[in-house]
């Protein structure tokens, strides 16, 4: 930048300069043959080269004008307008780089987070299931136990009652015998003599049976 | 707008009649002085006229303004132009490059529709050839010394018995310098004067059925506006870049150290 402000020089000496030229110019253009150089610009143009030197001089003076004038005028504001522009989209672009740096750094830490999550949930899982798993175990123990005391039980029960059965059914049996022999010799049999005698029988039938 | 510009042409038309009379009566060609005057004048009118339309919005972020977008993409285009040419340091020179296309290029269209423009002189062309040329010999004079950048005329370092060799090389040289203004402007002369001076020949083909056939030549006249505003613009910058060719390898070498 630095050397661009040296390289292009005082604008104001350029646009004297410029002036002069100009000045000079329209006087050598419109005084030629008084100045000695009409001879020269009719010779060239004898031979098929319309020059006129005073346009020329005048030509160099207006652009000497021209340069500093267009330059501060507009190319320096666009230069400005498209570096401020440029800068603004570079600034966009870092922001969206710094973005999605971010974001991806925000996606690595929430994927981190949802592995964790599930290597946790799956943990537990794991965890409630052996426990059910266990308790599952000591509770079927514990119900093959209670059902085999209750089977221990009910067999007792069962032999109790079938005790109690054969003995009613024994006694039963006795009562109709006796009522039978009683009807066959026609008179009482109901002694305590007779009883035992159909219980010994009764015993001895069933040990045989 | 129509009016303004109707007078003003109607102006331009008396003020060239009247100075253009006495200038022929010389035996001069071309618009006299004042001729040449009125025509530079419109020229940088409508120049500062777009100017000032695209200045207004520079104030946006975005450029919808169509005047700036155009001249945003102007300077975009010269700029590339410039680093690609000359190099990193050719940025120093894009005022000059598009105070130059800018001028052409206005004188140019100019020349479409007027019977002359600043363009079509070759007075005018010479006088911008001096200051590109004049200006390439001041940048290598400040880049390489007046010694180093005269010695670069001479070619590269010779035995002393090739001397003359030398001699002869600078003398070509400096002819070849001199020439680059003549090339400059001749060329933009030759193709603005004769785009004119074929659009008159080719209007008198159709003077019989009253059909101007030089209007034909029009798109290429068009195209020429852009191309000798683009090629006067590229080899001032191809000067610029043969006489700062060092400079890049000077910044690179200071960047190194």
């Amino acid at each position: 930048m630095s050397n661009e402000q040296k390289s292009s020089g005082s604008p104001i000496v350029g646009i004297i300069i410029g002036a002069i030229l100009m000045v000079g110019g329209t006087y050598l253009s419109l005084n030629a043959k008084a100045l000695g150089v009409g001879g020269i610009q009719e010779t060239l143009e004898g031979q098929g080269i319309p020059l006129d030197f005073g346009k020329t001089i005048g030509t160099i003076g207006v652009f000497l004008i021209l340069f500093p004038v267009i330059k501060s005028f507009f190319i320096k504001p666009l230069q400005d307008a498209i570096q401020e522009r440029n800068s603004d989209l570079e600034r966009t672009f870092t922001e969206a780089e710094n973005l999605r740096t971010e974001m991806e750094r925000m996606k690595s830490d929430y994927d981190r987070r949802l592995a964790e999550s599930e290597a946790n949930a799956r943990e537990q899982i794991q965890s409630q299931i052996r426990e059910a798993q266990n308790l599952r175990s000591s509770l079927m123990a514990e119900a093959a136990t209670r059902a085999d005391a209750l089977v221990q039980q009910a067999t007792a029960e069962i032999e109790a009652e079938k005790q109690k059965v054969l003995v009613e059914l024994r006694t039963h049996v006795v009562d109709l015998a006796l009522a039978a022999a009683e009807k066959v010799v026609g008179e009482n049999m109901d002694s305590e003599r007779n009883r035992r005698l159909v219980d010994d029988y009764i015993n001895s039938v069933e040990v045989v049976a | 707008m129509g009016n303004l510009l109707t007078t003003g042409f109607h102006l331009i038309a008396g003020v060239e009649e009247h100075a253009g009379e006495a200038h022929k009566a010389e035996g001069h060609h071309g618009p006299s002085f004042i001729g040449l005057a009125v025509y530079v004048l419109l020229t940088v009118v409508i120049l500062f006229f777009m100017m000032s339309k695209a200045k207004s919005g520079l104030n946006q972020r975005v450029f919808k303004n169509p005047f700036t977008s155009i001249f945003e993409q102007l300077y975009l285009f010269l700029e590339n132009m410039c680093v690609g040419i000359i190099g990193s340091h050719g940025r120093r020179y894009i005022p000059m490059i598009m105070v130059f296309w800018l001028v052409i290029f206005v004188s140019n269209v100019i020349a479409l529709f007027m019977p002359t423009a600043p363009t079509a002189d070759l007075s005018f062309n010479l006088g911008m050839a001096l200051i590109a040329v004049g200006y390439v010999q001041y940048e290598g004079i400040r880049a390489n010394g007046v010694i180093g950048h005269f010695s670069h005329f001479a070619g590269p370092k010779l035995p002393v018995a090739l001397i003359p060799i030398s001699i002869m090389i600078f003398v070509i040289e400096l002819i070849s310098e001199v020439m680059k203004n003549v090339s400059l402007s001749l060329r933009l002369f030759g193709n603005i004067e004769g785009g004119h001076q074929a659009v008159l020949a080719m209007n008198k083909i159709g003077d019989p059925v009253f059909i101007p056939v030089g209007a034909f030549l029009l798109p290429i006249k068009v195209l020429t506006c852009v191309v000798q505003a683009l090629i006067f613009c590229l080899l001032t910058c191809v000067y610029i870049s043969l006489v700062t060719a060092h400079h890049d390898d000077h910044v690179e070498a200071a960047a190194a150290h």
